[in-house]
């Protein structure tokens, strides 16, 4: 977008910017300096925002305190298993409520929906009986289901569904011409210019995967099957304490798949929108 | 290259009627405009031969053979979309070779083709682009070159041109009838603009609420319009017409009595028909005070009224008259058309 503004309300704008950034920024920045920071450090007041004395042996301690590379392997592999599972069943099942003509199909698509409404907090008693009956307590599985077939699906299947919604009907219908089923057509044309709404749909089921605490709580009990959220808060002392400066040293290390996640699905949004055939 | 025939083809969105049994014979190699007003069904016919809409009467024959319930693959034809309809996500080279590579061609016969395509419409240079790095024309070309690619039995174009400016249209429009004369390939082309229909057919097919109205030549259309609705509708200004009754003297209109030179009863009611371009200036002519003129250089665009009637005239002399002036006007007496008031249809 090209602006009018003068160098001075430029700059006025970009110190305001500065200003807001510090609550977003300030966080992440203290967690990282202080999980090398000696414990006795991380309270001081005023707040150091530079060490004045490194510790690095924390990020040593997270490894020698928790199986926390086994734990960093269950939450990655779930989170990719997951993301996985969701764009493929999102993008199919949104293609189809956007697209294909099937009796009842709004209405099957709000009840669809209606699965938004209900918190995850109401249904993992009930999910844990399920799983308890399938013997998959202290599994992943649940951790792999119940997202893939949940809520987050639910939203993902909403966002492919507008997307597919919004995509010109012509482009399929000259693929149609061009010799492609329907099945050829979503593959080769309708999925490829969705990478924007697919982008979305990465972080977002990523983020949640990632994130993922009621759950985890539940359906695990062995420090060998946690994932990262769990792990983090078990970084105790022998009275209960947090040892804060090793957990944060397991944060920053569990912040960095996100980090990542997001920096590269950001630029596929970008991509993603800059690309548009239609008439110009 | 092959004949299309429509058989009595009826189309209906639930109880609602769009398309009345429509019946055209179009012959192999030629050129077909279907044209008609916004929602006239002229798209949907359009899109009913492609395949793209399930026909729900009749029968729809392509090279002899009733596709009524064929997939538009298994058509052999080739359509060109008003939105171009090009992938983005492609290079115009993959885009215009797309339909050979999903019906088995190999990379060679592709390639091949491709290059003959983009060879005629001048595409060469722009294989390797994406279609968001073109302008409209180019788009344009892109999508005729995809459906000449294939070699089909015939092309079909939904108003291929609407998203082009004037003068890009002009140019685009030469460009497609020189390709049909090139390659000779069945086409029927929809559009709402009369100048691109007159410009381009080979025959016209005028639309109006579903039902056709008139099928032939551009100039018989134009030479003798089956009804008012036809009269109205080809011609650039539209046709003048002025409601009265045939009498001894003429057509008498309110305060006007027009000269004709026809074998209508007297004391027909009807509607006289004289297009803007068939009035010349002429000292013994019917009087008509101007209420506005438009000069456009090559020719004068006068609207005025005529015994109180408004009507326009367009003529090729530079008019040094102003609003309010009087000028003296004269009907081509060959040029005059009559319809019957309670039908519309044409009289003479």
């Amino acid at each position: 977008m090209k602006t009018d503004l003068s160098p001075r309300m430029k700059t006025a704008l970009y110190g305001l910017m500065c200003v807001l950034l510090i609550p977003f920024v300030f966080p992440t920045w203290w967690m990282i300096t202080s999980s090398v920071k000696p414990i006795s450090d991380i309270f001081a007041f005023p707040p150091d925002l530079w060490p004045r004395r490194f510790d690095f042996s924390t990020y040593a301690q997270v490894f020698e305190l928790q199986p926390f590379a086994r734990q960093y392997w269950n939450s990655a592999y779930i989170a990719a298993l997951v993301t996985g599972g969701t764009m493929v069943i999102s993008s199919m099942a949104g293609y189809a409520f956007a697209r294909i003509k099937f009796p009842f199909s709004n209405a099957i698509f709000m009840v669809v929906l209606l699965g938004l409404l209900i918190p995850s907090e109401v249904t993992i008693v009930p999910l844990f009986q399920i799983f308890l009956g399938w013997g998959m307590i202290n599994t992943h599985w649940p951790l792999i289901l119940v997202p893939i077939f949940g809520a987050p699906s639910v939203f993902a299947t909403f966002v492919m569904r507008q997307f597919f919604i919004a995509l010109p009907v012509e482009l399929e219908e000259a693929a149609r011409v061009d010799g492609l089923g329907r099945f050829k057509i979503f593959w080769t044309i309708a999925l490829p210019l969705a990478k924007p709404a697919l982008g979305a749909v990465a972080i977002f089921t990523f983020l949640h995967s990632w994130n993922l605490y009621l759950e985890p709580i539940v359906f695990l009990s062995s420090t060998q099957m946690f994932t990262l959220p769990q792990a983090l808060t078990q970084f105790t002392d022998a009275y209960g304490g947090a040892m804060w400066n090793i957990q944060l040293a397991a944060a920053t290390m569990t912040a960095i798949p996100v980090l990542l996640v997001f920096i590269v699905a950001q630029k596929q949004f970008v991509e993603g929108l800059a690309h548009t055939g239609l008439k110009g | 290259m092959a004949p299309v025939t429509l058989k009595s083809v009826t189309k209906s969105y639930g109880a609602t009627p769009v398309l009345h049994g429509i019946d055209i014979d179009i012959t192999d190699g030629e050129f077909v405009v279907l044209v008609g007003p916004s929602g006239c069904g002229k798209s949907t016919l359009l899109r009913m031969i492609a395949g793209l809409e399930t026909i729900t009467g009749g029968a729809i024959e392509i090279g002899g053979r009733v596709v009524n319930d064929l997939e538009p693959k298994d058509r052999d034809i080739a359509m060109v979309f008003q939105n171009y309809a090009l992938y983005p996500h492609m290079t115009v080279a993959t885009n215009m070779g797309f339909s050979l590579e999903h019906r088995g061609g190999s990379k060679a016969e592709i390639a091949e083709r491709v290059q003959w395509a983009a060879g005629i419409l001048g595409l060469t240079h722009l294989l390797d682009r994406y279609p968001g790095q073109l302008s409209g024309g180019q788009r344009q070309r892109v999508a005729m070159g995809r459906a000449i690619v294939r070699n089909p039995q015939v092309f079909l174009f939904d108003e291929p041109l609407s998203n082009l400016d004037a003068k890009l249209r002009v140019v685009m429009r030469g460009e497609i009838k020189g390709l049909h004369q090139r390659l000779g390939v069945t086409t029927v082309y929809v559009t709402h603009d009369q100048v691109e229909a007159m410009t381009m057919a080979d025959r016209i097919v005028v639309m109006n609420g579903g039902k056709v109205e008139q099928v032939g030549a551009p100039l018989d259309l134009y030479d003798r319009p089956a009804n008012l609705f036809v009269a109205g509708f080809i011609g650039s200004p539209s046709m003048n017409f002025i409601e009265g009754v045939v009498t001894n003297e003429g057509f008498a209109a309110l305060d006007v009595t027009l000269p004709l030179t026809n074998s209508a009863p007297i004391g027909t009611k009807a509607t006289y028909g004289i297009r803007p371009e068939h009035l010349t200036l002429a000292a013994d002519g019917l009087p008509a005070k101007i209420a506005l003129i438009e000069p456009m250089g090559s020719e004068t665009q006068v609207t005025m009224t005529l015994g109180g009637h408004t009507i326009t005239g367009v003529f090729r002399e530079r008019i040094a008259a102003r609003p309010g002036d009087t000028i003296h006007v004269r009907p081509d007496m060959n040029a005059i058309h009559l319809f019957e008031a309670a039908t519309g249809l044409r009289i003479q």
